[in-house]
């Protein structure tokens, strides 16, 4: 029965860390653009993820241990320092971008402007955080988040070409715009592979008291949960595709984003918009200020557990508590939300080498891991992945600067 | 215990637990002792921002060594663990025989839990 509620923890995990600002963000401006030629990039990214992700699981099952703590004990804390200081970084960006799209949620229901919302969704999510159990927010979240299933019913509603779109999950070389082209196919896959959704999944799996017999629960999880958030996000494209590519609106703003539902829900579309925004964002940030706890706490061995009370573990809650009130500042200080966002995600992907390469590394520890470490077929998946995220970390902060609007 | 133990792959960087399983902290430095002819012989672990600080460079701790002494809420700026408080060495942590709460590796959570948590509604103390 307990292993039955283990899903939701994939389904948070992808409702939250798969679809999530970055995906709304990255999704519709390649739907608007280039229409269903970049669905490739979206299934790439989430077969790279579903590998991770089952590796994350597995290592968490067997060893007891989350990712963060074993990169400190087996490699050291000089070599983790610095993805440590990087990935914190990012989180951080992260963080103010998932809070400025429950911000922009907000503003698109009350019409009120965005930085009004900054700090009280910042308290908004501490409350949760520092209130609820792991269990709670696992299950909350996900029940909620199956609101973002409307982008599926959309794509239905719109009968979409399904040559085309079929089409489109094979890479293809763009008519145009090649450096646009480039940066969101780079981007798409910096939203999905976010390097805290590791983190968290494994933090959480320790925190869920998994074992080895779990193993084949994980491996159901990370492709049950994957690609349920993959076929929110691949709708997503197609939405945008069908109902921004031919009007010709590109989405500079959020507000273009809001459009695309009213087609298929002419009266309830910008408020279902709204409020799957808000809730996958929501998902998110909870997800990525838990991390930085987990991950401070780990690194520095204190005492963790979203499970404690904040008086049992007063650091790990300490560290979400600042990291959502420096998160909120961005949308505070008048930062767009959209442009944010698209930047955190080329970034993101330039830092996925530190997630990757470490995290393959484990994997392969006959020592820790005895026969569950990797076989023929995850080395194959995780040496491909560490080529892909090398390649990204060289490409995408370039095609930021070119590529980037 | 008579086995093998590598100090850089089973010391260095693991988990402290104390005598209540409460994780208090990671081996942040090692310190042997070596006396004339005699075998070295591990005499106690370290504890702390400084010992880490001291793994990055001597201009790395000195920097860590001037902010520590002006804001730091600890007694001391490393815990020392004598080996002989050791209990278990194990795949996945150090068990020693102390009390966390009672130890500087606590000053920081004491300090934060009764001047900042403790402050905040609904922190489980009271409950």
């Amino acid at each position: 029965m307990k292993k039955a509620l283990t899903l939701a923890l994939g389904i948070l995990t992808s409702v939250g860390g798969f679809f999530d600002v970055g995906n709304i963000a990255t999704c519709t401006q390649a739907g608007a653009r280039f229409r269903f030629q970049l669905i490739w990039s979206m299934v790439l990214a989430t077969i790279l993820a579903i590998f991770l992700i089952e590796m994350s699981g597995r290592f968490a099952a067997v060893t007891k241990k989350a990712l963060p703590d074993t990169i400190r004990e087996h490699f050291g804390f000089t070599f983790w320092l610095v993805p440590f200081i990087v990935l914190t970084l990012i989180h951080i960006l992260v963080l103010a971008a998932e809070i400025g799209g429950i911000c922009f949620a907000l503003h698109l229901v009350t019409g009120l402007p965005l930085q009004a919302f900054a700090l009280p969704v910042a308290v908004l999510v501490w409350l949760f955080l520092w209130r609820a159990t792991f269990s709670t927010i696992e299950n909350s979240t996900s029940a909620l988040g199956l609101i973002t299933l409307c982008f599926v019913v959309a794509t239905i509603w719109h009968h979409p070409p399904v040559h085309d779109v079929l089409r489109g999950a094979l890479p293809s070389l763009p008519q145009d715009h090649a450096s646009n082209y480039w940066f969101i196919a780079v981007s798409i896959i910096g939203a999905v592979i976010a390097p805290f959704m590791f983190y968290f999944y494994s933090s959480g799996a320790v925190e869920d008291e998994w074992d080895p017999s779990y193993i084949p629960v994980n491996r159901a999880v990370s492709v049950i949960g994957m690609g349920f958030g993959s076929i929110i996000s691949i709708a997503a494209i197609i939405v945008a595709g069908i109902v921004l590519a031919p009007r010709g609106i590109q989405v500079d703003d959020y507000h273009q984003a809001a459009l695309m539902l009213t087609s298929a829900f002419p009266y309830w579309g910008y408020v279902l918009f709204a409020v799957s925004m808000g809730i996958a964002c929501l998902g998110a940030a909870c997800e990525v200020a838990l991390s930085m706890s987990y991950t401070f706490a780990q690194t520095f061995g204190w005492n963790w557990g979203e499970n404690l009370n904040p008086a049992e573990d007063a650091r790990f809650s300490l560290v979400y508590t600042a990291s959502l009130l420096l998160g909120a500042m961005f949308t505070l200080v008048g930062i767009d939300p959209l442009k944010l966002t698209l930047i955190t995600m080329a970034l993101s992907a330039a830092a996925l080498p530190f997630v990757a390469i470490p995290m393959l590394l484990l994997m392969n520890d006959r020592h820790l891991l005895r026969d569950a470490a990797n076989g023929f077929i995850s080395n194959l998946a995780a040496a491909v992945i560490v080529v892909i995220t090398i390649v990204l970390a060289i490409v995408s902060i370039p095609l930021a600067f070119i590529g980037g609007s | 215990m008579h086995e093998r133990v590598e100090v850089m792959r089973d010391l260095l960087d693991k988990q402290l637990v104390d005598a209540d399983d409460t994780k208090m902290g990671r081996v942040d430095g090692i310190v042997l002792e070596i006396d004339g002819d005699k075998q070295p012989r591990i005499d106690h672990l370290e504890l702390g921002f400084i010992v880490l600080a001291r793994r990055l460079g001597p201009r790395v701790e000195k920097w860590f060594e001037a902010i520590r002494k002006r804001w730091s809420v600890r007694k001391s700026a490393r815990q020392i663990v004598p080996w002989s408080k050791v209990l278990d060495v194990t795949a996945h942590e150090i068990k020693i025989d102390v009390k966390a709460m009672d130890t500087p590796a606590f000053d920081w959570e004491r300090w934060m839990r009764d001047r900042v948590i403790d402050k905040i509604p609904g922190s489980g103390d009271d409950d």
